[in-house]
């Protein structure tokens, strides 16, 4: 029997497992287990394979639809995987596929344990890894910590029964006053971090949505809860977690509530759990923060790390734009040299474009204001504090641009994470609600719905891209896979270069000055393997003189094309570079002692 | 090999005589040395290849005598990389300008690092300095009065080919503002002297940094691409970093206050400083006769100083434009203070007004963006965009320095006078030496009329 608190029949969960479809002697409501489910095999044993990956964010409803009700779904994903093997990418990031009122993009997570009926079911998901894994593919999800949906079993058990199991899951008060030094994330929608609940009569805590309440950590049991549906997916075969929102697990009076010290312990028994029971899967921080605070996140550097694998750099990505506008190279150097050491077992997460807007956070309120008006001509492109564009249209369908950003996220530290439907340079539509411009169903073929789905055009759940330069029947799949100069043709012998070289992902980074504003020019170097990259940030041709000293009388051999260059000699080595081009070399094979920049 | 550096030296004379002239550090341009006298000579390096400092008395014809500091390197054979700073020939020897010779300037870190003293010419590390030895030795461009070697990504040694007597102003104001824990400087490293005479002065590199000139006239080249947006709206606005470059040098300024003192030039040293504005001028005009249309009005702008009541003064850069400042990736930096070039070793050392740096400033934004459309046909269009990058950038560089320090546009008459003293002075010199860009300083001048 259903239990009355679980709002099942309104989430579509009826008759699939779901948390909740039942309660035990002691009031526990039960939950789907992973000896429930088959097992997907394992992915090639690497432990650092996420040092040197390419990551692909996927989105599962905008990717493939099986079964033509209009959706994507994880079948759908599954059926497409050759492409991805073919593209040559080594991860999919998967944003959350779980049970959800869907009222935060999937965020608002309302059973851990169920994946959204419209993508499929568990059985679907283990498919997928499966098949993923066949394939050298690896596969993370988001799993979000900090809070769930109001929908979700737990809170309600919370706000129905506050002196049952439940009753402490949640951060209740009497009032709203407490922790008034933490900021509101979403100034747009929200008002407080405190919303009254008139079932319990009491306020509840939630640091995003009101309709997303904080658990509450404090509280051992919820603790032990989440590390059991960490289990419950690295049982089934996933590689790993990105851990969204991971600063604001704990409250403190007094502070702003984010990065205490708490939250790292919990993150610490987290890791404790993977390196454990499932060496080889990976945690990624998502912690929209400057690099200083970030690096927290990857736990203390004596163990090498031990937190979480991964984290994203946020402030890389609006400077890469920024840079480029400003034909400077300071604001990446800027950041760059403002990036600490990370512990030598972890690695960056960089990225120009994810389903996020472009994030304007960790920009000052001049450049920010800088940003919308280079970026965001029409208000509409504005969200939150951010952009919500696609990579093509915020290069104005540049290729040569679009080429070069790819080139710097595929050649800075970190490992570079692609933004699906960039790869081919789809499109956006603005007049979608919300941050939906930047979701629209992945495009495929000329065909109807650009070949993502079988339904009725009106049936899907946005709008395919239709317009003269973006839209599908100019900008799709199955065009560029036929054309080798298109820009997927370019993208994919682009990640085949990175592959064989693994100062990309493993070497250190070594700026090199030049006298020239525009050229940002540096050294990668992981022992033998040494890559210079060199990329001109103005539109227009410039020449770079570098002082490449240390590598006197070897030959830089250039990446895509193999051509050799003139030999290094005495002189600062100069190049010339076309309007926003760009080059990578490898300069030699022997070793040398070379100086430290 | 010889071992006698003096001999060296004295054995080159007709060829130093031949060569000096062709250097652009020989300062008595025009006029060929008439004798050449060594006054210190040290063998710094021996073996093929040998490297000779010498500090030797040069006396031109029809002008003075003038020290200066020569490098000469040493082999028996010449290789093709340094047969275009060849000298002469000493013995079986071939001498040439061994500032070109990385082989032999990086046995030049080492005197530093290990402190050596020979024949009286000291390479004497900063007190506290452990230099990094090992590291390969790099000639940069030519410049006016020094050569500078850079060693690896490390340091910059300036060596001073016209010594002067008399503290180093470089030098000295580098130290000062370096203890006072300036980070708009770059840290002092070494110094080599002779005899009081400093003929060198090392210095941290700042080996990932830009000048503020080529950075600027970035921002200014992506505006005339475009014609038809405001130096707002461009991607390559510059504002940003005017405001910085502002504040950098106002933080300079309250250092060098701090720890040299300021003071206030009385009304009636206003006076005789107004004097010697308009002596300037004299003999400005007397050089350049089209600055004839602009003299009662810069005149009446130097005489409205008459009416303060005094100014404040004290140390200040002396020689400030975009081309003195480096951008880094930790913010701007001030190089060069040596003072200004044409004033004489006495007269750097003075104190002045710090709107002089400000003026410096304000006058090089107008030169960043007008020297583009220097020596063409005047195009309107983007001689208006150009000038209105010009005014962009220097209200937002004094609203950098004024969120530092005093603002500079509240001495509106003395920041006047002073720009147009500049001007005054730039006309001069592109009458001499760039006359396609004459017509910079002029128009800036039509303009302030």
């Amino acid at each position: 029997m259903t239990h009355p608190a679980a709002p099942d029949a309104a989430l579509g969960l009826e008759g699939i497992p779901h948390t909740g479809e039942g309660l035990t002697a002691d009031g526990h409501l039960t939950e789907p287990q992973s000896e429930d489910f088959d097992h997907a095999r394992q992915a090639p044993e690497d432990p650092h394979w996420y040092k040197t990956a390419v990551f692909y964010e996927v989105l599962v409803r905008a990717f493939n639809d099986s079964d033509g009700n209009g959706t994507g779904d994880l079948r759908g994903l599954a059926d497409k995987l050759d492409y991805l093997q073919w593209l040559g990418v080594d991860c999919l990031w998967l944003p959350p596929f779980y049970a959800s009122p869907l009222r935060d993009g999937g965020y608002d997570i309302s059973d851990f344990r169920a994946i959204l009926p419209e993508f499929g079911t568990v059985e679907d998901f283990v498919y997928l890894l499966d098949q993923a894994h066949k394939r050298g593919i690896r596969v993370i999800t988001d799993l979000v910590l900090n809070h769930t949906s109001d929908a979700h079993p737990w809170f309600q058990e919370s706000r129905n029964n506050p002196e049952g199991p439940y009753g402490d899951f949640y951060v209740w008060s009497d009032n709203d006053e407490q922790y008034a030094d933490a900021r509101i994330i979403f100034v747009d929608t929200e008002t407080s971090n405190w919303t009254f609940d008139p079932v319990r009569g009491q306020f509840y805590w939630h640091r995003f949505f009101a309709h997303q309440p904080d658990l509450n950590y404090e509280n051992p049991e919820v603790q032990e809860a989440m590390l059991d549906v960490l289990r419950f997916w690295l049982d089934l075969g996933i590689d790993g977690f990105r851990l969204d929102a991971v600063p604001y697990l704990f409250e403190e009076e007094g502070t702003n509530c984010e990065n205490l010290p708490r939250t790292h312990e919990f993150l610490r028994r987290c890791r404790k759990v993977v390196d454990d029971e499932y060496p080889g899967r990976v945690l990624l921080a998502e912690a929209n923060q400057w690099p200083a605070d970030v690096v927290e996140y990857f736990g203390d550097p004596a163990t090498g790390g031990d937190e979480c694998h991964m984290a994203f750099h946020f402030p890389l990505m609006p400077r890469i734009f920024m840079a480029v506008r400003r034909e400077s190279r300071f604001p990446i150097s800027e950041i760059l040299a403002q990036t600490p050491a990370i512990p030598r077992n972890a690695q960056w997460g960089i990225f120009l474009r994810n389903h996020d807007e472009l994030t304007l956070e960790m920009v000052t309120d001049e450049e920010r204001d800088y940003m919308y008006a280079e970026y965001a001509k029409d208000p509409r492109m504005k969200a939150n504090i951010g952009i919500r564009r696609r990579l093509a249209p915020l290069l104005d369908n540049d290729r040569n641009q679009q080429e070069l950003f790819t080139a710097l996220l595929l050649s800075l530290p970190g490992s570079p994470v692609l933004y699906y439907g960039d790869e081919i340079g789809m499109g956006d539509n603005i007049w979608l609600g919300d941050r939906d411009a930047v979701r629209t169903p992945m495009q495929w073929s000329p065909d109807r719905n650009a070949g993502f789905s079988r339904t009725d055009p009106g049936r899907l759940y946005l709008p395919v891209i239709m317009d003269p330069i973006y839209g599908f029947q100019a900008v799709n799949v199955e065009a560029q896979m036929n054309n080798t100069s298109s820009l997927l043709h370019w993208t994919r012998r682009m990640l085949q270069v990175r592959t064989q070289h693994t100062a990309f992902g493993l070497g250190d980074f070594a700026e090199l000055g030049s006298s020239n504003p525009s050229v940002l020019a540096y050294l990668r170097r992981h022992g033998d393997d040494v890559i210079l990259c060199v990329n001109n940030l103005s539109r227009f041709p410039q020449p770079v003189e570098l002082d490449l000293a240390p590598y006197r009388g070897r030959v830089p051999m250039e990446l895509t094309g193999g051509v050799r260059f003139p030999a290094i000699g005495e002189l600062p080595y100069l190049l010339t570079l076309p309007g926003h081009g760009f080059y990578w070399f490898q300069i030699s094979t022997r070793t040398e002692e070379v100086e430290p920049v | 090999m010889t071992t006698r550096p003096r001999h060296v030296v004295a054995a080159l004379a007709d060829d130093l005589a031949e060569w000096l002239p062709r250097q652009r550090w020989y300062a008595a341009k025009g006029s060929r040395p008439a004798r050449i006298d060594v006054r210190a000579a040290a063998q710094l390096g021996a073996g093929d290849p040998a490297l000779i400092q010498a500090l030797v008395d040069v006396t031109a014809e029809g002008s003075g005598t003038e020290p200066y500091q020569l490098l000469i390197g040493l082999r028996s054979e010449l290789p093709e990389h340094l047969a275009h700073a060849g000298i002469g020939r000493v013995g079986g020897d071939y001498a040439y300008e061994a500032t070109q010779d990385p082989e032999l300037m990086a046995l030049l870190l080492d005197l530093m690092a290990a402190g050596r003293e020979t024949e009286g010419i000291s390479w004497q590390p900063e007190p506290g300095i452990r230099l990094v030895t090992g590291l390969r030795a790099r000639p940069i461009g030519v410049e006016q009065s020094n050569t500078s070697i850079i060693f690896g990504y490390h340091y910059i040694l300036k060596l001073f080919r016209r010594p002067t007597p008399g503290p180093n102003r470089d030098v000295e104001l580098h130290r000062a503002l370096f203890r006072a824990g300036s980070e708009q400087v770059a840290e002092p490293v070494a110094e080599v002297r002779w005899d009081g005479l400093v003929l060198g002065f090392a210095q941290r590199y700042l080996a990932d940094s830009v000048e503020g000139w080529a950075a600027a006239t970035a921002s200014v080249r992506d505006l005339l691409a475009e014609g038809d947006l405001f130096a707002a709206e461009v991607g390559g606005d510059f504002a940003g970093e005017a405001g910085r470059l502002g504040e950098a040098l106002a933080t300079v300024h309250l250092d060098l206050a701090r720890v040299l003192g300021a003071e206030r030039m009385p009304a009636d040293a206003v006076g005789a400083a107004v004097d010697e504005l308009h002596a300037r001028l004299d003999r400005a005009l007397a050089r350049v006769p089209e600055l004839g249309e602009h003299e009662p009005m810069v005149r009446a702008a130097f005489d409205a100083l008459r009416g303060l009541d005094g100014v404040d003064v004290q140390q200040v850069h002396g020689d400030l434009h975009l081309g003195q400042t480096l951008r880094t990736t930790t913010g701007w930096v001030l190089i060069d203070f040596e003072g200004e070039p044409a004033a004489s070793p006495a007269d750097r050392l003075r104190t002045r007004s710090p709107l002089r740096d400000v003026a410096g400033m304000l006058r090089s934004f107008d030169y960043a963006a007008l020297h583009l459309l220097a020596g063409t046909e005047p195009d309107r269009q983007q001689l208006t965009r150009a000038l209105e990058w010009a005014d962009r950038n220097r209200e937002a560089f004094c609203d950098g320095y004024a969120a530092v320090a005093g603002d500079p546009r509240e001495q509106s008459a003395l920041l006047r006078a002073l720009e147009l003293d500049k001007a005054v002075y730039e006309v001069v010199y592109e009458a001499g030496h760039r006359p396609d860009w004459l017509d910079i300083p002029l128009a800036a001048l039509r303009r302030a009329g």
